[in-house]
């Protein structure tokens, strides 16, 4: 009696398991590709892309979304833990290298590709960008006719609000001085540095270039045309583990997300607060990846 | 990771105690930003802890507020404030969300302190002719001394340990070698500064305990502990 | 509202961790809070509260980012979540516990002794019985605020609940923070009604009725 039930239970398991095992995929016995983002919501949405792309054509994808900074992540990259990876070239190469003097997006790219750890390879980068840059409201703008980093020279007490690392940053105070002989007054203002330049409480704000806020509130970005920001263009970090076919889609994914599309994605996360997965979903048919 | 040498050469390092992001400067406003919220909560929490001690009305308020607010993460509080008061006002709103930190432990301090007061002291005060007022100022507030400033020990300990996340809504304070320090990876800053923040935090503690200490010798009912 | 319609799996997902890095630090803080106040040595037992009182004041934050220095972990991640926390609940139950235990009459443990119970079975079937209540009150002060500060995990990349503060900040949802805050206290509140529970079931001699007629 006992036994039979024992036995029925048994198969029973087992044929779950076997269902579970014959499940969707369509390439059953490869290993999932794990891929993972930033605890930052645009980078999420790209990560989430690509995990789209994947799965469509029949790979098996695991998210490892929102996995804080680059200190905790890195590492779990070099280890393998994670196979992909959507990164800022700039951003990482001063990771890397953080004495980095490369600014253009092609020497910045280069430098990364031959600083990356063993294993981990850059895979073609995007014209989409998500940069640090400094920007001042329409009034500042107007009132001093400044247009670029050069024109704050002649002007005094200006206050630079951003993350508190900005203060240590190569492009921070000393490199506004160093550069362009602005000097500047650091107030770190953290997440609401957009918030505390509208409000006047700084004149000028590091936000990243992507940032939708940029166009929603008419900011001026100014130009840099000493290059004191490194550029950092969108770019897939994988492992071995992703191979050519994953590649190659991944490689699509990149070359049809221009600046403006990664912008009216952050637009649609910050306005209509929608999840990555469909923002991206969205996106990939609209860029025909994705029926 | 044991790195005594890099954190004794950032302590001993004067230019990361000078300027507007030195110690000096940071220790300084962690303080008044703690001071503030707790006084502001002070002045409305004491009064109402005390008339509900006395009244003997509204406890579902104390016993209410005191077990839910335990449960209440400090930091969703703090950035729902900020976030919904705006970054015009941000002092204001920052300084705002730590008084509604500090409300609840100074709520039940003064209530605590004033109704565990054995009817018989009461009654005996009546009974001399003393007024409500008279009641009030001479015998339940003395007597609650030691349990009121016990919820200010326990404010001060929530709210000194809620500032540390200012950084984050655009304040200083000692937290900032925290949040700066992660993100450039100076582990030795992150390390010093949350030694300072230790020392601020386990200081103000005993100094409080010792006027809570002072002020107890007549009555002093156990406070409950409770951080964030 | 709408935005939790919209994200509940996420959230879901969030809380789930929330859960993982929280449970464990109670149930193991709890133990080691309960042993290590029924084996102090009464003189100990002040020392012992000072330096638990001071450890329980460190902001979490802080302690977080302290114990890769005092024990070599890496500076992100959940290890030092998880170890602090566990210290936290220690240091919190400590107290209570250490009363629980004293205020266990000591008439009942001497008539358990004259039966013949040896020591072990004087504690586990006279005095921790006795001690449940007390121990369960302590239980669960530790288990919500354990559950409130793992949040602050976040911080230090520990993907969990306190994220959708993070994140909701950086996004300007405020319905995003709101979210967070009320899935923690309803996790908080709902662990707090459990233990309640189960403190009434373990105790459920208190509550039969003797008829002395």
């Amino acid at each position: 009696m006992k036994l039979t039930r024992i036995a029925a239970v048994a198969a029973s398991i087992g044929l779950t398991l076997g269902i579970a095992g014959c499940a969707p995929s369509a390439v059953p016995s490869r290993e999932p590709i794990v891929i993972g983002s930033q605890a930052y919501y645009s980078n999420e949405i790209v990560a989430e892309a690509y995990a789209l792309v994947l799965e469509d054509a029949g790979f098996a994808v695991e998210r490892k979304f929102s996995l804080g900074q680059r200190d905790v992540y890195v590492p779990a990259l070099v280890a393998g833990e994670i196979d992909l990876f959507p990164e800022y070239t700039g951003n990482l190469l001063q990771f890397f290298v953080p004495t980095a003097t490369e600014t253009a997006a092609e020497d910045v790219y280069a430098a990364l590709a031959t600083s990356l750890p063993e294993g981990l390879t850059a895979l073609a980068m995007s014209p989409a960008s998500d940069q640090d840059s400094y920007n001042v409201t329409q009034d500042f703008a107007s009132a001093n006719g400044v247009e670029s980093i050069a024109d704050l020279a002649s002007l005094t007490d200006i206050t630079l609000g951003g993350a508190p690392e900005l203060a240590e940053r190569p492009y921070g105070p000393a490199g506004l001085l160093a550069m362009y002989g602005v000097t500047v007054s650091f107030e770190a203002t953290g997440d609401t540095t957009v918030e505390s330049l509208v409000a006047g409480i700084v004149d000028m704000a590091n936000v990243y270039s992507a940032d939708p806020r940029i166009q929603q509130l008419g900011l001026v970005t100014l130009s840099d045309p000493l290059g004191l920001f490194l550029a950092s263009n969108v770019v897939p970090i994988a492992s071995e583990a992703v191979n050519a076919d994953a590649r190659a889609l991944i490689d699509a994914v990149s070359a049809a997300m221009s600046a403006e599309d990664l912008v009216a994605l952050n637009v649609r996360s910050v306005d209509e607060k929608l999840s990555a997965a469909v923002i991206a979903r969205e996106w990939l048919v609209s860029e025909g990846l994705l029926d | 990771m044991l790195d005594f040498g890099g954190l004794g050469a950032w302590l001993s390092n004067p230019e990361n105690w000078a300027g507007r992001y030195g110690l000096w400067n940071l220790v300084a406003e962690h303080l008044c930003l703690t001071f503030l919220a707790i006084v502001i909560a002070a002045i409305v929490a004491v009064p109402i802890g005390v008339a509900i001690g006395h009244f003997g009305r509204g406890e579902f308020l104390v016993v209410g507020l005191g077990s839910f607010s335990r449960a209440i993460p400090t930091m969703g509080l703090l950035f729902a404030l900020v976030l919904v008061m705006g970054i015009q006002f941000r002092e204001l709103s920052v300084v705002l969300a730590l008084s509604a930190i500090a409300f609840p432990p100074l709520l039940a301090g003064a209530y605590s302190g004033v109704t565990t007061i054995p009817a018989w002291i009461r009654d005996s005060a009546t009974a001399q002719g003393m007024t409500t007022g008279q009641l009030v100022r001479h015998v339940e507030l003395p007597l609650a001394s030691a349990s009121i400033i016990g919820g200010f020990r326990i404010a001060y300990i929530q709210v000194v340990s809620t500032v540390v996340l200012a950084p984050l809504v655009g304040l200083g304070g000692v937290g900032f070698g925290i949040i700066q320090g992660l993100a450039l990876r100076n582990f030795p800053q992150v390390t010093a500064s949350s030694l300072v923040i230790i020392v601020i935090t386990v200081t103000g503690d005993r100094v409080i305990g010792l006027f809570q200490r002072l002020a107890g010798a007549r009555l002093s009912p156990p406070t409950p502990l409770e951080k964030s | 509202m709408e935005w939790f319609i919209a994200n509940w799996t996420f959230v879901a997902g969030l809380a789930a961790t929330h859960l993982s890095v929280s449970v464990g630090p109670i149930v193991v803080g709890a133990f080691l809070a309960v042993v290590s106040a029924r084996i102090t040595p009464p003189r100990w037992v002040n020392p012992t509260r000072g330096v638990l009182g001071a450890i329980y004041a460190i902001p979490s934050l802080a302690l977080f980012v302290t114990l890769p220095v005092l024990i070599g972990t890496d500076f992100t991640g959940p290890t030092n979540v998880v170890i602090a926390l566990t210290i936290y609940v220690i240091a919190s139950m400590y107290f209570s516990a250490h009363d629980s235990f004293t205020q266990v009459p000591r008439p009942t443990v001497t008539n358990a002794e004259s039966m013949g119970m040896n020591s072990w079975q004087v504690f586990v079937h006279v005095e921790l019985p006795m001690a449940v209540p007390g121990l369960i009150a302590g239980l669960r002060v530790a288990a919500a605020s354990t559950i409130s500060i793992a949040s602050i995990g976040a911080v230090v990349g520990v993907r969990n609940l306190g994220y959708l503060f993070i994140d909701g900040f950086q996004r300007k949802i405020p319905e995003e923070i709101i979210t967070g805050i009320l899935a923690i206290c309803v996790i908080a509140l709902t662990l707090d009604v459990g233990l309640w529970l189960v403190g009434r079931l373990m105790t459920r001699w208190r509550f039969v009725r003797v008829d002395h007629a």
